[in-house]
């Protein structure tokens, strides 16, 4: 079910106060961030974050389209290399 | 024959019936329609006249959008999501189910039909 639109966007508020700061210090460093759960907002635009994924910080970098998604959608959790089909036909 | 929105020529159904062949509309879209334009339940489509027709088609042209433009805007969702990155995208491109469903077993509408393992045994009795 949608979130009710009075409560307005999920955001750790933290995460507010990092992006600004990057932006006043004008250098493009990543920003690493563990709140997978927070969505992004237009103020974000333009700016790369490492979003934790549990192993790793993997560099997110935020465009228009990305407004209104969470961070944790662009940041896998699970790697499924597939499956070894031929060495099973081999060995068969 | 009635051709509505372009390609479709639905039967001697009901009008809410055979409105429903067109690609965006269906039974609540269909029966808004009927019911906006004065069309009893019981109407077949080939007893409409040219006049009920042609406000039909109007009424389809300015509310909905059908077929192709429908299409269209429902592929670039898809390819928006796949052009993204995010996990809804990297389901798309997979071919696997998008909305958290398990894929140990079933799941067979997205990955298509079940491929024999190969080499692996069968269990006997």
């Amino acid at each position: 079910m949608a979130r009710s639109v009075w409560k307005g966007p999920f955001v750790d508020g933290y995460l507010l106060n990092k992006a600004e700061a990057s932006r006043a210090s004008s250098r493009n460093e990543i920003i690493k961030i563990w709140s997978r759960r927070s969505t992004i907002l237009p103020q974000f635009v333009g700016l790369t974050f490492g979003v934790y994924n549990g192993h790793k910080f993997l560099p997110v970098q935020v465009t228009e389209n990305m407004v209104g998604h969470k961070f944790g959608e662009f940041s896998p959790t699970r790697t499924f290399t597939g499956h070894s089909a031929d060495k099973k036909a081999k060995r068969g | 024959m009635a051709r509505i929105a372009g390609v479709n020529i639905p039967t001697n159904k009901r009008v809410t019936i055979s409105l429903r062949y067109i690609y965006g509309i269906g039974p609540k879209k269909a029966q808004d329609i009927c019911t906006q334009l004065g069309i009893p339940d019981d109407r077949r489509v080939n007893q409409l006249s040219d006049d009920e027709v042609l406000r039909i088609r109007e009424l389809i042209d300015r509310e909905f959008r059908v077929e192709g433009d429908l299409r269209r805007e429902v592929a670039m969702n898809i390819k928006r999501l796949m052009d993204l990155g995010c996990y809804r995208g990297l389901r798309h491109r997979r071919g696997l189910p998008v909305r958290g469903q398990r894929t140990h077993t079933n799941a067979r509408t997205r990955k298509g039909k079940a491929v024999a393992i190969a080499g692996k045994k069968k269990v006997t009795k």
